[in-house]
């Protein structure tokens, strides 16, 4: 199904189904299900800081989903301080390396210096300063052409921007959105006559019959349901 | 006199088979918001009844709380038959409908009109909490209907089998399709607690049905036409069919499901320590002949569920041990720990939900401290021996599942392209789905397998870069600890688990519904608000136990 649409102004996005499409592009990827279910925050934060998160998820959807979160290596430590190597990798995937090892050097050292290098889409490492403050870290940044240069300390926990979001939304442009939503749709199942059996009060056969009880009140076209969608759109 | 109260412990309660015998009680959310609602004396009131005898039209009602409006705009159908299924992937409805935040404008209702058919496309204005969709019985509407134009009302057997007018086919909210999220609320807003905006909804639907039918009556017979009486207003609730996505709920919010239950468990507890003079003796039975009429009268078929006949003779045995009880001083803990065992499962827990009624206070204390954020923090800077140390410690019901079983990985948890239909099916029937239901047992296993391998005083930092895909099982793990009631024991995967023992949780316990019949162990159909006050009754602040109502008097 193509966007039916034609109206131009932005639309206002809420977190929940940001994080909603996020999760099923990510689905999509050779990572770890465990570690892509951790970066259904990421594009929204990212757009959070005006850094076009989903634009980002739009165009480099490719290298983010082929991206290697193991390939990103410590490189250089010396008690506080500690360099990260993201070999090239994007940015997203290096964020909660960044988090957890600040966290570690703040807990054993009551601060952190970090420098990261090498990283594809640098800007997005400033996600990171978000993230850090749900574990109650204070991340100051500033970039560098391949990374950045990080300091840790500690700090109250927060999450200003999911506070913000679930307040007013995001707002994105409509063909943006749904380009996301129908790339995310795909994760999903075909809708056919057997998958159709695989949930509901009854079953219908490929003969027409019906397997299950039909004191169900539900009034049902037995007919739209032997069909799949793509039979009946 | 009062004993220690203790709570049920987790490997007790967590049992899917446990969770699904659980009743409708104070905690449950569509008993907590009408006793909310009656505590403020809440005021609905019909504002607008727009509709012409096809059916198609507007309908409005305004909902004041002491402190905030709300708007419930609805949009109404005739009925068609093409389509229509009681599946989300429907696509015949007999009624749409928005509750917004404020009074509704003009504007509020011309958008609400041209948006909420788009559905998945359509785009809810800032204020709005949700999103709904419902469906007539159509033989009981229609026979309903045809009964008042002739200036009677309907006869009970014709309706006790369903006891509704207008089932629920979906309430959309907290974000989806830009409704206002539940976190942004807060805890003073009047439908800031759990469930509550939906819920409200649901009770709207009752309301719309009651007041549609006789309206139309009116219109095809002015002359001789009646309206539904109050009393069949009152026993009709509204419809629910619920299903798979209901697995999905839980997994995804245990912080939800812990805050519930422990919430419960609570008040259960206060309650089982009551003994002598500050028991409401004559309360106590005159609630369970209530209730073991409810299920005498019941007439619904169950599958595979205790039938009500055998809840209702087990209420009744239970019945007769009050005076025992009573006389020798013992706690109403004895009336629980004589029948464990020896009564149905599901006539315990309706025991346990009928002593909460005694703790009026402490109940509704509790529900209104039930929240649960979806906030699962991780702990980096911990070691992998801490973490091996909790998953030993707290997860032995996860470690003692056999995933090497034949059937262990059997099904695969999925949603269709189709209104994103929640389904569970056969792995080798669908092999292209993407499991979305989580393995916690197997996931946990393997963690806990990788943790064994690992240094010992290796932090979990460190851990994470090698291993990453255990991260999000790791923050779960983190984000839930001092939880004991977050999840299920189950494998959801597995041949042997069976899909409607969670739904029972949600459904049955969780929202509160009534005589829930249940369809191939993966659907329930069941009734919302049956008995429920009218809005008068609300408004005046009337307390009555509305609860397991008797069939009308024909």
């Amino acid at each position: 199904m193509t966007p039916t649409t034609e109206d131009t102004r932005p639309l206002r996005l809420m977190p929940r189904e940001m994080r909603m499409m996020s999760e099923r592009i990510f689905s999509l990827s050779a990572m770890p299900r465990g570690f892509a279910l951790t970066l259904t925050d990421v594009p929204m934060l990212s757009e959070f800081l005006g850094l076009g998160g989903f634009v980002l998820l739009r165009d480099q959807m490719a290298v983010l989903l082929a991206a290697e979160p193991t390939a990103v290596q410590v490189v250089a430590e010396s008690g506080a301080e500690l360099t990260l190597d993201l070999a090239g990798q994007p940015a997203w995937v290096a964020l909660h390396a960044i988090c957890d090892l600040a966290a570690e050097l703040v807990a054993d050292h009551g601060q952190a210096q970090l420098t990261i290098r090498n990283a594809a889409h640098p800007a997005e490492l400033a996600v990171a300063v978000l993230l850090a403050g749900r574990v109650g870290l204070g991340l100051t940044l500033t970039a560098t052409p391949d990374g950045a240069s990080i300091t840790a300390t500690p700090a109250p926990v927060a999450d200003p921007a999911v506070e913000a979001l679930n307040q007013t939304g995001q707002m994105l442009d409509p063909a943006l959105w749904w380009q996301i939503y129908e790339t995310a749709r795909s994760a999903l199942a075909p809708d056919t006559a057997l998958s159709r059996r695989h949930a509901g009060v009854q079953i219908v056969n490929e003969d027409g019959t019906v397997i299950g009880r039909t004191d169900n009140d539900d009034d049902a076209d037995v007919s739209f349901l032997a069909r799949g969608a793509r039979e009946t759109a | 006199m009062t004993a220690a109260p203790t709570l049920r412990p987790a490997d007790q309660v967590m049992q899917p088979a446990s969770l699904a015998a659980l009743q409708p009680g104070a905690l449950s959310g569509a008993r907590a918001l009408i006793a909310k609602m009656t505590r403020e004396n809440w005021q609905i009131r019909l504002e607008r009844m727009d509709v012409g005898a096809d059916s198609a039209g507007t309908i409005l009602y305004s909902i004041k709380a002491p402190k905030q409006e709300f708007s419930f705009i609805a949009f109404t159908f005739p009925p068609r038959s093409e389509g229509r299924t009681g599946r989300i992937i429907g696509r015949a409805w007999d009624m749409m409908c928005s509750l917004i935040e404020g009074a509704a404008t003009e504007a509020d209702i011309e958008t609400a009109r041209v948006e909420l058919p788009k559905l998945y496309r359509g785009r809810a204005t800032p204020n709005t909490l949700v999103w709904g969709r419902s469906n007539r019985s159509m033989r009981v509407f229609n026979v309903t209907l045809e009964a008042l134009m002739v200036g009677r009302q309907p006869e009970v057997d014709a309706i006790s089998n369903v006891c509704y007018l207008m089932r629920n086919t979906g309430l959309d909210g907290n974000g989806t399709f830009g409704t206002r999220p539940y976190a942004a609320l807060g805890p003073d807003h009047a439908l800031g607690g759990m469930l509550e905006a939906q819920l409200l909804s649901a009770y709207l639907m009752r309301e719309l049905s009651c007041d549609l039918i006789s309206h139309l009556a009116k219109l095809h017979a002015p002359d001789t036409a009646v309206p539904l009486a109050r009393e069949l207003r009152e026993y009709f609730g509204v419809g629910n069919g619920s299903a798979l996505g209901l697995i999905f709920y839980v997994q995804k919010h245990p912080r939800l499901i812990d805050s519930w239950i422990r919430a419960r468990e609570t008040t259960i507890a206060a309650a089982r320590g009551l003994a002598g003079a500050a028991v409401d003796w004559p309360g106590l039975e005159a609630l369970l002949d209530r209730a073991i009429r409810f299920r005498t009268q019941d007439r619904m078929y169950y599958e595979s569920f205790t039938s009500s006949a055998q809840i209702a003779a087990d209420l009744t045995a239970i019945r007769d041990a009050i005076p025992a009880v009573q006389a020798e001083a013992l706690p109403l803990d004895a009336l629980v720990t004589r029948h464990q065992g020896k009564v149905s499962p599901e006539a315990l827990e309706m025991l346990l939900s009928i002593l909460m009624e005694q703790v009026p206070a402490v109940a509704a204390a509790q529900a209104g401290q039930i929240a649960g954020a979806d906030k699962l923090e991780l702990n980096a800077a911990e070691t992998v021996a801490d973490l091996l140390a909790e998953i030993e410690r707290d997860y032995q019901w996860a470690l003692g599942i056999d995933m090497q079983a034949p059937d262990a990985l059997d099904y695969v948890w999925y949603k269709s392209e189709t209104a994103e239909e929640p389904r569970r099916g056969l792995r080798r029937e669908i092999p292209e789905a993407r499991d979305l239901g989580l393995d916690l047992p197997g996931d946990i296993q393997r963690l806990r397998a990788a943790l064994i391998a690992a240094p010992q005083d290796q932090r979990l930092s460190r851990f994470l870069m090698a291993a990453p895909g255990h991260r999000f099982l790791i923050a779960r793990i983190h984000g839930l600890r001092g939880l004991a009631y977050h999840t299920p024991y189950a494998n959801i995967h597995s041949g042997s688990f069976v899909p409607i023992d969670l739904v029972r949780l949600m459904n049955v316990g969780l929202h509160g519904i009534d005589k829930t019949k249940d369809f191939l162990q993966r659907n329930l159909r069941g009734i919302l608000f049956h008995g429920a006050p009218s809005p008068d009754t609300i408004a005046a602040g009337d307390a009555r136990q509305w609860f397991y109502p008797p069939e009308p008097q024909a």
